[in-house]
């Protein structure tokens, strides 16, 4: 017994009685709050009762009954290097889970799935499958997420990217390109690279990740920037 | 017991109790356990609004009863705490025993909610969201299990007057089953 107060009586409870009663009634005062907040239909409301209450709660829970708030500093370093864990690791990963579309990628399984909806499962058999084509992007869409970078939108090679390279990336309006470029040829180059053409080796190959299909279209595309004659 | 204590046991180099630093270490494992979890639900869920649809089908007032319960167990099992520092074996017992029928309360409502769901077809693999909800609540069960099954031992000992500073170490645990579930009724019941 003695032993048990001697471990107690160390710093805890920083020698004052923690009124536990009004801290539990506190604790039911907020419960209540929170489950009434989303009534208001107010979407503010309704995070800060839900979330800003739930940190609240917690606090209280964490400084009065776990007695943290008398706790040797040790403990709360501990703590507090978990908590930091997890701010890291929502930081690091969070963007590219909640974005489903960035600069060079495009998370088409994700996408499929927000235009897909809840299926219910009640609506056996008449679930209508949404296939990740469904979400299938325009060629123009995917020349500006993927060649756009270099090429530029305009197909002018003044890329964000483009700009900063070597070998800039030709311009596709310019009449004197097209000299020497016909549809094979910039065919060859989307599939194989323009390495393959003996240009710059920075302008790979696209055909692992684009279908024939795909790549022809980009090929109509960069032909369509061809000035008229 | 009856075997003798190992030296760490009663050692505090720290300045903290050996056992109650064990316990927060444990803690500390458990909030990168439980905080992994929650954050990857948190980031899903802000990038699939579609979620909302799923989390439609929760029941706030089951949430809210399993939520009151767990702060009331919190509340006995810091009874119990200030009756071991009081050294009154019985009474932390007593309130120990209390804690345990919250434990058993919440794990009862807990399967008859998942029971009610389950067989209105949302199970695990509906979707992500059901997939993260049963992950999430399953996991935090099993703590409300183990510490409950933990707090019946600590009880008996406590009973007899033995390790009465258990009683503590076994709160600080039910305290922070008690904190996340705090954070899960609003993520899975409240925000629809």
């Amino acid at each position: 017994m003695a032993e048990n107060h001697e471990q107690n009586g160390d710093g805890h409870d920083g020698g004052h009685h923690t009124n536990y009663k009004k801290i539990y009634f506190t604790l039911l005062g907020l419960l209540v709050v929170s489950v009434a907040g989303p009534f208001l239909e107010i979407l503010v409301i309704t995070l800060i009762t839900a979330f800003g209450i739930a940190v609240v709660k917690a606090n209280l829970v964490i400084q009065n009954f776990m007695h943290l708030k008398a706790e040797k500093r040790l403990a709360k370093w501990i703590l507090a290097t978990s908590l930091l864990l997890m701010a890291l690791m929502f930081a690091g990963i969070s963007a590219d889970v909640m974005n489903h579309e960035g600069r060079n990628w495009v998370n088409l399984a994700a996408m499929a799935a927000v235009e897909r909806g809840i299926v219910d499962p009640h609506a056996e058999g008449e679930v209508e499958e949404v296939e990740f084509v469904a979400v299938a992007r325009t060629v123009e869409a995917d020349f500006n997420l993927i060649c756009a970078t270099c090429h530029g939108t305009g197909g002018l090679g003044d890329g964000a990217a483009g700009v900063a390279l070597d070998t800039p990336p030709a311009d596709f309006t310019d009449p004197v390109f097209w000299e020497t470029r016909d549809m094979d040829r910039i065919l060859n180059v989307i599939t194989n690279g323009a390495a393959a053409v003996g240009g710059s080796s920075l302008m790979v190959g696209w055909s692992a990740s684009f279908s024939a299909e795909r790549i022809q279209e980009f090929a109509d595309y960069v032909l369509a920037f061809r000035p008229e004659e | 017991m009856a075997f003798p204590k190992p030296a760490a046991t009663l050692r505090s180099s720290t300045g903290i109790p050996t056992g109650r630093l064990a316990v927060w270490w444990l803690l500390a494992s458990e909030v990168v356990i439980f905080g992994g979890l929650l954050g990857a639900y948190l980031m899903f869920r802000l990038g699939h609004p579609e979620w909302a649809d799923a989390a439609e089908h929760t029941n706030t007032w089951i949430g809210a009863f399993n939520t009151l319960v767990l702060l009331t167990s919190s509340f006995t099992a810091v009874l119990a705490h200030q009756a071991a520092e009081r050294g009154d074996g019985k009474t932390a017992a007593k309130f120990l025993v209390l804690t345990i029928g919250g434990a058993l309360t919440f794990v009862m409502v807990k399967s008859v909610e998942w029971g009610i769901e389950i067989t209105a077809g949302y199970t695990i693999t509906a979707n992500g969201f059901w997939s993260f909800y049963y992950t999430a609540a399953g996991l935090h069960a099993l703590h409300v299990i183990a510490g409950a099954i933990i707090m019946g031992i600590i009880a008996v000992d406590a009973y007899r007057g033995r390790e009465l500073q258990r009683v503590e170490l076994i709160g600080i645990y039910w305290h922070f089953v008690d904190v996340v579930w705090i954070f899960l009724f609003p993520l899975l019941y409240i925000a629809k």
